[in-house]
């Protein structure tokens, strides 16, 4: 009896040895990166030879959790704020921190939508008695670039009591691609993705804050590969497959 | 700020739980006592299909309930576009959405605990009263409905807790718009998703415990009332 429980205890204590070394590498990015993020990931694998798992969600959902402890080695955010945020809470490496990628916010609607004019009358035409599907501008940074630029352009005022706030910017998205809202406030780079949806106006990129992804290594991080992946992820060829989504990278080659 | 007293934005979550989880309540409870009664005393061919349907919101993932609800009653939905078309109703990013939700993820939680007192009222009784002139409905509101009282309470008060917490179908359905879908469980998400919204997050979950216990608390007394009574009436 006591033999057979001591052979379970080293059975369990070498599965929890072995299933440390073969953590996979683990990122968690913004969710409006899902798409590039695959492709980067799957180039990265057929270089290096190691997998990269992927946990995508709102960047505030992200964050939480790696200030919880969540095990992931690379965090791609969706602006500066919630990176700073990590690193205040110094569950981030600074010094790992580079930006990646901006993007540009447009109001997307479904496809048979006709362009929109940038004032309040046309979008409070357009809404009607429906709502603006927007990623929650307290917690998302889609939600909260898309706030300063309707603000700076006067709108924020006409859609404030008709928004239905989201927990990420895809949710927003998928609302108007099934016609639930006639607008949503989401990244250039999602309405291009989602075939249901068009472009019906860009905010002008001077209305809101720079829009920066930047990605860093958390000070958990204890995969072997984590540093060259976010090496990988500054690269020439991560650039090439960000751009290809619509992301604007800062080496244009 | 004095911390005892609430700020607009948690009063506006608590007000608009209350009014959801009540409105969810008004409905739900005639209808699971309605449904619970049918099964509980009729054997009807599909009995086990009605039994597992009304059990599918407690099994289901509640968001898959809410993406079901958005894809019924949503603008273009099923339903949802004839209640728009026909009637004006609409209850996508609406309060009356998040009362459907918490409905619905209601409804099993009261129909089980009020089927069971219904079937521990012996259907003799019924046949008594109905032997002696009473019409079938008469009988059931005279007899079997206050028998079955406290069993209908704990499905009520079950149900009215699960309303009042309702998270995965209310934000997937109605989405999270202050004053009109932001109820305290959503408003709670929404604070741990902040930055610096801790200190929002502890206040909102003291507020909930405390109206979660005060609604624990009545239902206690009432359900002691309502023995004293019944258990006076058999002595």
């Amino acid at each position: 009896m006591r033999l057979s429980l001591i052979v379970a205890a080293v059975f369990v204590l070498a599965q929890t040895t072995v299933a440390a070394a073969e953590r996979p590498l683990t990122v968690f990015a913004a969710s409006s990166m899902s798409e590039a993020m695959g492709e980067i990931g799957a180039a990265f694998e057929a270089e290096s030879g190691v997998a990269v798992t992927f946990s995508f969600a709102g960047t505030g959902t992200l964050a939480r959790q790696i200030e919880a402890g969540a095990p992931a080695d690379v965090f791609v955010s969706a602006d500066t704020q919630w990176m700073d945020y990590l690193i205040d809470q110094g569950v981030v490496l600074p010094e790992s921190e580079t930006v990646i990628a901006s993007n540009r916010i447009v109001l997307a609607g479904a496809l048979d939508s006709a362009p929109l004019d940038l004032s309040a009358d046309v979008i409070a035409a357009r809404l009607g008695d429906g709502r603006l599907a927007i990623a929650d501008p307290d917690t998302v940074p889609a939600g909260r670039y898309g706030k300063a630029g309707l603000t700076a352009l006067g709108l924020w005022p006409e859609v404030e009591s008709r928004l239905a706030p989201m927990e990420n910017v895809r949710v927003a998205l998928a609302a108007a691609a099934r016609g639930d809202t006639p607008l949503a406030l989401v990244y250039a780079t999602d309405a291009a993705i989602e075939p249901n949806v068009r472009v019906l106006a860009e905010l002008p990129a001077e209305s809101h804050p720079k829009i920066e992804y930047p990605a860093a290594l958390t000070t958990g991080a204890n995969h072997p590969q984590a540093a060259a992946f976010l090496n990988f992820l500054t690269g020439p060829e991560a650039a090439k497959i960000l751009r290809s989504f619509g992301f604007v990278t800062h080496k244009e080659e | 700020m004095d911390f005892l007293t609430l700020q607009p934005a948690e009063w506006q979550a608590l007000l608009l739980t209350l009014k959801v989880a009540a409105a969810a309540l008004l409905v739900a409870l005639p209808l699971a006592v309605v449904v619970a009664y049918g099964l509980a005393r009729y054997r009807f061919p599909g009995h086990g299909v009605v039994n597992a349907l009304v059990h599918l919101p407690l099994v289901l993932p509640p968001v898959v309930t809410g993406y079901v609800l958005l894809l019924a009653f949503g603008r273009n939905g099923p339903v949802g576009s004839v209640l728009r078309e026909t009637f004006g109703i609409t209850f996508a990013f609406n309060w009356t959405g998040a009362a459907l939700a918490a409905g619905v993820m209601a409804f099993p939680l009261m129909v089980r605990p009020i089927r069971l007192s219904f079937e521990a009222v012996d259907p003799k009784l019924e046949d008594a009263a109905r032997s002696l002139g009473a019409l079938r409905l008469v009988s059931f509101l005279t007899v079997t409905l206050p028998l079955a009282l406290p069993g209908i309470l704990g499905g009520a008060i079950l149900g009215f807790a699960k309303a009042m917490g309702e998270f995965g179908a209310t934000i997937t359905f109605v989405s999270n718009i202050p004053g009109e879908t932001r109820t305290l469980a959503l408003a709670l998400y929404t604070a741990t998703q902040s930055p610096s919204g801790d200190v929002a997050a502890f206040r909102l979950t003291i507020i909930a415990t405390i109206v979660a216990f005060g609604a624990l608390i009545a239902s206690e007394l009432l359900a002691r009332r309502l023995r004293k009574r019944l258990g006076g009436a058999d002595a």
